[in-house]
């Protein structure tokens, strides 16, 4: 054992430039593979629960955007009654912060604080994410619905260091903080629970076109069916237009859930068939399919940076050990001489290469994981980390690392073991 | 009349150096060698001394002949049981540099017991034992490159007795001393030829060490002289 450590050593500059090899390998995929890591986390959390829900969405916004059309309460019920849904909720998303005009992304990498307005009291239940994990506090229940009660994610909550029974300001206005949520790695930890109620209010207030119609039709209530007949006929037509508009109709986007046995395949494919001219229906196991392509390009990073590791580590291994070999040709010839098996040459070179490779392995991976905790600090500030640090990850690095080494020593030490003795001993 | 450990007949090794160009390294040699002998194969250079050893060594294989091995047929011994063979029959001592200069004195000399099977403990006795008998107790833990060249050659010595083998090979076992280092090295085998019975089978063209033998086995061309 100390023999193999110590040919390591023997030429310190070409070990040390091979070790480097494996090193930028294995970094490079700690980094990657930590990155994937987080964001499949982050995509697998989003699945479960988009797949657990039918996703409905106004004609003409997009899921991300949010977009500025709604989906009127009337369409809600209506859609609440096709065959196999259960229950129907809006869903108001809006961000923490009011955008900047010149800066709309928040300048940030990774997601938002955003706030979720939640329809209390709809009987609308996510198939696959029921209950959240609560760190204190508890999670807003129907009884919540219309207050200033709000339940927050773990990493807001830890960023602006507030708990249980704090006051939050959120765009100028105070929430009661009843509940932190634990941390799930996944959206959530970057959400706001909001009673939809209040969600609409903040939304309104920042949107002056909904500021300017709530005005109307405010004034509009106040003025009688009697008085507007005696109107002219234009302006009697925007107070007929404004006394129409409810707050309740400011639904960006809604999901239904499916009764039990139902497929919700199907029942989206009602709810589209029927209001395919007011709303986008994204059926559940479509978003997974699309969902689950994400992921693949995720994993195929992984994929990529190993195959990266094993081409510049494997092959600087085999290049150094081949030279060592024909380097120690002399002393294969003595160790056959006096007994030694062809195995255990060839065992001797092939753990050489392994330690080789478990040593840049772990140094590769130690600088991986000092890189992600640096850049996680950092970006923690403005959003989410962008790395996901497992220890069976690193064990799995740690591993491919050694047995990379053993793959590339393998060839250069069969080569060494059948070196003919005669050959071997004539360079005495 | 004692045991006859090699005993080879009529021995033949040809060397195809291009198409054109064989070597006959031997070319019919017949040797035998007992148990206790101090002897010396001894010619001229290129007489084929040296194959000779390496044949008779199992580090090489022959073309014709018979050769018999402490009662085992050479002839069928292939690849792994050779290994074990040389492990445990045979001792080797090269003409000097011939230890692994990554291990110290004591590992060169356990490496030795590790191939003939020993355990760790065993050799690391065997090895401190015959270091010790040798003189070199208190270099044991020196790397080649810190012993003198009569101090590798005693660890290169002890290393061959490790697994008590029947025969020692010795090629040139003193081509890199200097004369009075030769002699010491001469008296140790001797010593140990003498007092152990230890059968010495070594290729030298040093008059000096082939004076001291007991018995001289003179080559020439590939045959016996």
């Amino acid at each position: 054992m100390m023999e193999i450590f110590r040919n390591m050593f023997r030429r310190k500059l070409r070990t040390l430039l091979t070790i480097t090899g494996i090193t930028v390998g294995i970094f490079a995929f700690t980094v990657m593979g930590s990155m994937a890591l987080r964001f499949n986390k982050m995509i697998s959390g989003g699945k479960s629960y988009i797949t657990g829900q039918i996703t409905i969405m106004p004609k003409g916004a997009s899921y991300m955007s949010g977009g500025g059309s709604f989906l009127p309460l009337d369409t809600l019920e209506k859609i609440s009654k096709v065959e196999g849904v259960e229950a129907v909720a809006g869903g108001i998303s809006l961000m923490v912060k009011e955008p900047d005009p010149d800066n709309p992304t928040g300048g940030g990498f990774g997601q938002p604080a955003t706030i979720e307005g939640m329809d209390l009291k709809s009987a609308y239940k996510n198939r696959n994410w029921q209950t959240i994990a609560m760190k204190s506090g508890r999670m807003l229940d129907k009884n919540d619905a219309s207050t200033n009660n709000v339940a927050i994610g773990y990493t807001i909550a830890s960023d602006e260091k507030i708990e249980v029974g704090d006051k939050m300001k959120i765009r100028g206005k105070d929430f009661n903080v009843v509940g932190i949520a634990d941390q799930t790695l996944t959206g959530p930890d970057m959400y706001v629970f909001m009673p939809i109620e209040s969600a609409r209010d903040l939304l309104i207030a920042s949107t002056p076109f909904l500021k300017s119609l709530k005005a109307s039709s405010e004034e509009a209530a106040k003025i009688s069916d009697a008085a507007l007949a005696k109107l002219p006929q234009a302006t009697r037509d925007q107070l007929i237009q404004a006394k129409a508009f409810k707050v309740e109709d400011l639904n960006q986007m809604a999901a239904a859930s499916w009764k039990d046995g139902q497929d919700p395949d199907v029942v989206a494919n009602r709810i589209k068939d029927q209001f395919k001219d007011e709303a986008l229906v994204l059926s559940p196991t479509k978003l997974g399919e699309t969902i689950d392509k994400a992921s693949a390009v995720f994993n195929a990073i992984i994929l990529g940076s190993a195959v990266i590791a094993l081409i510049v580590g494997g092959f600087s291994i085999i290049n150094t050990m081949i030279m060592s070999i024909s380097e120690r040709k002399r002393e294969i010839g003595i160790k056959k001489a006096i007994g030694a098996s062809n195995r255990s040459i060839a065992w001797d070179y092939t753990i050489e290469a392994g330690f080789i490779g478990i040593v840049g392995g772990i140094i590769g991976m130690l600088l991986g994981i000092l890189v992600a905790t640096i850049i996680n600090t950092k970006t923690k500030a403005s959003g989410a980390e962008i790395f996901l640090i497992k220890a069976w990850f690193m064990a799995i690095v740690v591993g491919f690392s050694f047995v990379l080494g053993i793959l590339a020593g393998v060839l250069p030490a069969i080569r060494a073991s059948k070196m003919k003795v005669v050959d071997a001993i004539r360079e005495l | 009349m004692s045991k006859i450990l090699i005993q080879a007949k009529n021995l033949h090794k040809k060397y195809q150096m291009t198409k054109s160009n064989i070597i006959h390294a031997l070319n019919g040699v017949d040797i035998e060698v007992q148990e206790g002998d101090f002897s010396a194969i001894v010619g001229p250079s290129g007489c084929g001394k040296s194959t000779l050893l390496h044949i008779l060594g199992l580090l090489d294989t022959l073309d014709e002949g018979e050769y018999n091995l402490d009662g085992i047929d050479a002839r069928k011994i292939k690849g792994k049981d050779a290994n074990q063979v040389r492990a445990k029959k045979i001792g080797f001592i090269f003409q000097g540099f011939n230890l692994i200069p990554t291990l110290t004195a004591l590992e060169n000399v356990m490496q030795a017991g590790r191939y003939g099977g020993m355990n760790f403990k065993q050799r690391k006795t065997r090895a401190e034992e015959l270091l010790d008998m040798m003189g070199l107790k208190e270099r044991m833990n020196h790397k080649p490159n810190e012993l003198s060249g009569g101090q590798q050659q005693r660890v290169a010595i002890a290393r061959a007795l490790v697994n008590k083998p029947a025969i020692i090979l010795a090629d040139e076992p003193t081509g890199e001393l200097d004369s009075k280092t030769s002699l010491e090295i001469i008296e140790l085998l001797k010593k140990l030829n003498k007092e152990n019975n230890q059968t010495f089978l070594m290729v030298t063209h040093n008059l000096e060490v082939a004076q001291a033998c007991k018995k001289i086995i003179q080559l020439k061309d590939g045959k016996n002289a």
